[in-house]
């Protein structure tokens, strides 16, 4: 377990990134709408969760990747000039704003250690794959046998490509359980749960 | 205007963050697992076995007591499972008079109360004794004129429900029929509580 101490000077670092990286106001509308366009199912909560007064801020880390971060929480990332997609965490909260794809119970530990998802793990009995999700999409990775999300890709094929392809990989692996970015958010929102900013969700 | 989204509720790791049900495929599932016992029984139904099974290895082997849970549980299955046709209840020992598993050998009685009116008493650990579970079903079943199953509990292991509440005939039932089982190792659970029956 990582000390207390910790969890407040991660907080305290973020909240200096954070100061930061205020972005302008046509850029947070820009992101906005993007992520709006991109989860329309998000609609009734997205002022909760992006509210127009309270500042966006948008923080790049190595690897391309860059945080869209609400009242010190990340919410949604990207990587390079991809499209925004919800961290795990808020996935876990509204599970269906994104299509899904599941894999079976084998390749649940390749998933979790970062690798990509292989065709054959998607189209195996425990998997299952949503025919409409076109190449380049984002989606959201189950597992059989689970209830919750535990991976967010990006498809390289069409579900269809996948299903006659059915070779090599099919969606790469943008997060996942335990990685950094849920490590974080887990953190984050423990922290801020523990001193009440969030709700309990 | 379309109703607000409500977020999920979803659980949460205490110690490895990751969604309980996850926890098998986490950094250090051992760590977990006390966690787990408490917070998501449900969740890994093997780990109350083993639990269970190693905390009966600190208590000595002798301690036997019998619980009797007796809950009211609505419409619990009553098909009475037709087990052997034997006549006579014996308890079986293996060799070496050692039961065979290392369980507290307790029989629980637990009423659950379902719709108000409906109950059901459970009684789970017979088979501690020996004693062969569709064989104590049915007898339960003839002698309250009520419907009796052996079912799985949420632990996986096997229990009897009987229709009815009959908690207060019960215990002398169990100790006549068999006398393997002595009344002080018969337990109910009231109010969450495990209150010996004798
Ligand atoms: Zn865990």
């Amino acid at each position: 377990m990582l000390s207390c101490s910790l969890f407040v000077n991660f907080r305290f670092c973020l909240e200096e990134i954070s100061s930061q990286n205020q972005v302008k106001a046509s850029v947070q509308r820009r992101i906005r709408q993007s992520i709006q366009d991109e989860y329309p199912g998000l609609e009734t909560v997205l002022e909760d969760l992006l509210p127009k007064k309270s500042p966006l801020i948008v923080v790049k880390c190595p690897n391309h990747l860059t945080l869209v971060v609400v009242n010190n929480v990340p919410l949604f990332f990207c990587i390079r000039d991809g499209p925004y997609m919800p961290t795990l965490r808020l996935l876990h909260q509204y599970p269906n704003i994104m299509k899904r794809f599941q894999v079976d119970r084998g390749a649940i530990k390749f998933v979790l250690s970062g690798a990509n998802i292989m065709c054959p793990g998607l189209t195996s009995p425990g998997g299952v794959l949503d025919e409409e999700v076109d190449a380049e999409r984002p989606v959201a990775i189950y597992a059989e046998g689970k209830q919750h999300a535990l991976a967010i890709g990006f498809t390289k094929m069409s579900a269809k490509d996948i299903k006659s392809i059915n070779k090599g990989i099919g969606v790469d692996n943008m997060h996942y359980l335990n990685d950094g970015l849920w490590k974080v958010c887990s953190l984050l929102y423990s922290f801020e749960m523990q001193s009440g900013l969030i709700g309990s969700q | 205007m379309a109703e607000k989204l409500e977020p999920a509720k979803v659980l949460y790791c205490g110690v490895c963050s990751l969604p309980a049900e996850y926890c098998e495929f986490g950094p250090d599932f051992g760590r977990c697992k006390p966690w787990l016992l408490e917070n998501a029984p449900d969740l890994y139904p093997d780990l109350l076995k083993e639990a269970n099974e190693k905390a009966v290895d600190n208590v000595s082997d002798k301690l036997q007591s019998v619980g009797i849970s007796s809950g009211g549980a609505d419409g619990a299955p009553s098909s009475a499972q037709a087990g052997g046709t034997s006549k006579k209840e014996e308890v079986k020992r293996l060799p070496g008079g050692k039961l065979k598993k290392k369980d507290r050998q307790e029989v629980i009685i637990e009423k659950v109360v379902r719709n108000k009116r409906k109950c059901i008493t459970i009684v789970k650990g017979l088979e501690l004794f020996g004693i062969k579970l569709s064989d104590a079903s049915k007898k339960l079943g003839k002698k309250f004129a009520t419907g009796a199953s052996v079912v799985k509990g949420p632990t996986e292991k096997e229990q009897i429900d009987v229709q009815g509440d009959i908690i207060y005939d019960i215990v002398e039932f169990i100790t006549d029929t068999w006398p393997d089982v002595p009344e002080r190792s018969i337990f109910f659970i009231e109010d969450g509580k495990k209150v010996q029956a004798a």
